[in-house]
């Protein structure tokens, strides 16, 4: 089946990664090669692979998911060629093949999305267990000082990317299943309403989670995201506002408890509030300063692609993305990447509100909504908003376990939209 | 550095924004399409419904149309889409759905069965106009509406209905 609307889309796709690629080699080498146009060449070839393996399997899926995702991805290279070193530019373009792998089976494994609400316990417990993982001695291993990555040989992967995608999975099902509870009035105690028992245990559940990933792992960006998820997807089921509230609550208050009691998370929040301080600036507040700096000298146009200074922000690829792209192409490059993501989530929302059964729409909704709140939490966290947390700009950010994950969220979001098409045999 | 090196590195860096802008608003522009059709459709009236042909005093009321959605569930349980209240019915008990342009009628493993036209069924059936499907003592009728063309979309659910 032709796609026309994806393939007429993967065309500015192709000219942007080779536009991005030439500015930013030309200022490298100061000169104009052909070797600026190998990672294009490479991207183009996947690019063109996965437009090619959806239409000979005749998926009738919706056609603005791949170019969007492969549109931030293409930027995300550009941007990876322009910040890190060699090596890791290869090992993106490698991780790249892998995600569009990845992609490709998930379009087709497991055959029925159903299966995935059937085995729910079982992907909950593959989640917690990929989440401790990283605390196992000789398999996890500490980068950066936080212990949230395993390895096996050369390849190191981050578990919580994935455990996001399982935790969403066993949401959905587990929400649907308790569905009929709507019907019935929550209980009181005085004048506060209860949750029913099947929302309050996981509330709970997902609290102390949640508490323990930013307590033992230290890893303030996954317990925000795990926990915004579970909120979100509680809303979208129930409707009631109420009970993720409470939950928002009790975030707050947990995490208020834990900067008052944790020396590591005091400190986070005091380089958040004031990384300019005598000694903060040249130290845990250096990064995040960088950054500001970056992000402060962007204006309206920028720098130009390969023209500012983002190499002084320390890791840039990986936590600081958004500033290198601001500094670089300035307030209007940063709207069109923010709009590119909206674009994106809302599909993937519309996705969901037109999907045939509840685990269906629980399952697209959830997903968007991860995208979209990864985005804003890494977001926000360079522009001093909210705390610095070390999640991944989606797509964008250099690093595999990332990557291979929004592939793999697209793909599902891609399936149930296949599944909306076959059911209404439009 | 010469200066026309200069200039075609400036262009480049134009175009890649200019271009970063076109894709968006292609993007944008097939976003507005589709949702578009979308609210053509959704003003469109439901499909098919099952009207309640036979029931009892706890049961849903005789002549009670029920709008179908692409997927339906039937069954005992307040969740299900058609809800029917009968102590012979599982909580769920059956699905219909439209696919490749026509209804089909299973049983979803319901304890005391589903029977079409008055006989039982085992597997995905076919559901035409006027049939009737007994679950436990209830009776419904199922009533395409008009002679809807496949693929004329189906009546978008709320959030949470």
């Amino acid at each position: 089946m032709f796609r026309g609307t994806e393939l007429g889309l993967l065309i500015p796709v192709a000219l942007l990664v080779a536009l991005g690629s030439v500015a930013v080699i030309g200022a490298q080498t100061e000169k104009l090669t052909g070797s600026a146009l190998v990672v294009p060449t490479a991207f183009i070839a996947i690019a063109v692979a996965l437009h090619l393996f959806l239409v000979t399997t005749g998926s009738r899926g919706d056609q603005l998911l791949l170019p969007l995702a492969l549109g931030l991805t293409a930027i995300g290279l550009v941007l990876v060629e322009r910040l890190a070193p060699a090596t890791l530019l290869v090992q993106q373009l490698t991780w790249t093949v892998v995600a569009a792998g990845a992609f490709v089976a998930a379009t087709s494994i497991p055959r029925d999305l159903t299966v995935l609400a059937r085995y729910k316990y079982t992907w909950a417990l593959a989640g917690i267990a990929l989440l401790v993982s990283p605390l196992i001695p000789g398999l996890g291993r500490e980068i950066n000082g936080a212990r949230i990555w395993i390895g096996a040989g050369p390849v190191n992967f981050q578990p919580a990317e994935v455990v996001k995608v399982l935790l969403v999975i066993f949401f959905a099902a587990y929400l649907e299943e308790h569905r009929e509870l709507l019907a019935t009035p929550p209980r009181r105690i005085g004048p506060v309403p209860l949750p029913p028992l099947p929302y309050l245990v996981p509330i709970v559940l997902m609290w102390a989670l949640a508490m323990g990933v930013m307590v033992l792992q230290k890893d303030l960006g996954a317990t925000l995201i795990f926990f915004g998820i579970f909120l979100a997807m509680l809303y979208l089921a129930t409707g009631r506002a109420a009970y993720s509230l409470a939950g928002l609550v009790m975030l707050l208050a947990g995490g208020w408890i834990a900067a008052r009691v944790f020396e590591h998370v005091n400190a986070r929040i005091v380089t958040w509030l004031e990384p300019f301080s005598d000694d903060l600036r040249f130290g845990a507040g250096y990064q995040l300063v960088q950054g500001l700096f970056a992000l402060g000298n962007a204006g309206l146009l920028g720098a130009g692609l390969g023209n500012g200074m983002p190499e002084r922000i320390p890791v840039v690829w990986s936590d600081f993305v958004f500033s290198a792209f601001t500094e670089e192409t300035g307030f209007i490059g940063a709207l069109a990447l923010l709009a590119l993501y909206l674009v994106l989530v809302f599909r993937g929302m519309a996705i969901a509100l037109r999907a045939p059964t509840p685990f269906l729409q629980l399952l697209a909704g959830g997903l968007s909504f991860a995208l979209a709140f990864q985005t804003l939490v890494i977001v926000s966290g360079n522009a001093k908003l909210i705390p610095l947390t070390g999640v991944t700009l989606p797509f964008l950010s250099y690093g595999g376990s990332s990557l291979v994950t929004n592939f793999v969220i697209v793909a599902l979001l891609l399936r149930v939209s296949q599944v909306t098409a076959r059911v209404r045999g439009a | 550095m010469e200066i026309p090196f200069q200039i075609a590195l400036w262009a480049v860096r134009i175009a890649f924004l200019l271009v970063l802008y076109l894709f968006l608003i292609r993007a944008f522009a097939s976003l507005w399409r589709s949702l578009r059709t979308e609210s053509e459709l959704a003003a469109r009236p439901a499909l098919a419904y099952l009207v309640v042909q036979r029931s009892h005093a706890q049961g849903p009321r005789v002549g009670e149309r029920m709008a179908l959605r692409a997927v339906s569930s039937i069954g005992r349980d307040s969740g299900n889409d058609v809800v029917v209240n009968d102590e012979a019915a599982s909580a769920r008990h059956a699905t219909l759905e439209l696919a490749d342009g026509s209804w089909w009628l299973e049983d979803q493993g319901s304890t005391n069965g589903t029977q079409l036209n008055g006989s039982r069924i085992s597997r995905r059936e076919r559901i035409r106009d006027g049939d009737v499907v007994d679950i436990g003592r209830i009776g419904l009728r199922f009533e395409v509406q008009g002679q809807a063309a496949p693929g004329a979309g189906a009546p978008v659910r709320e959030a949470h209905a």
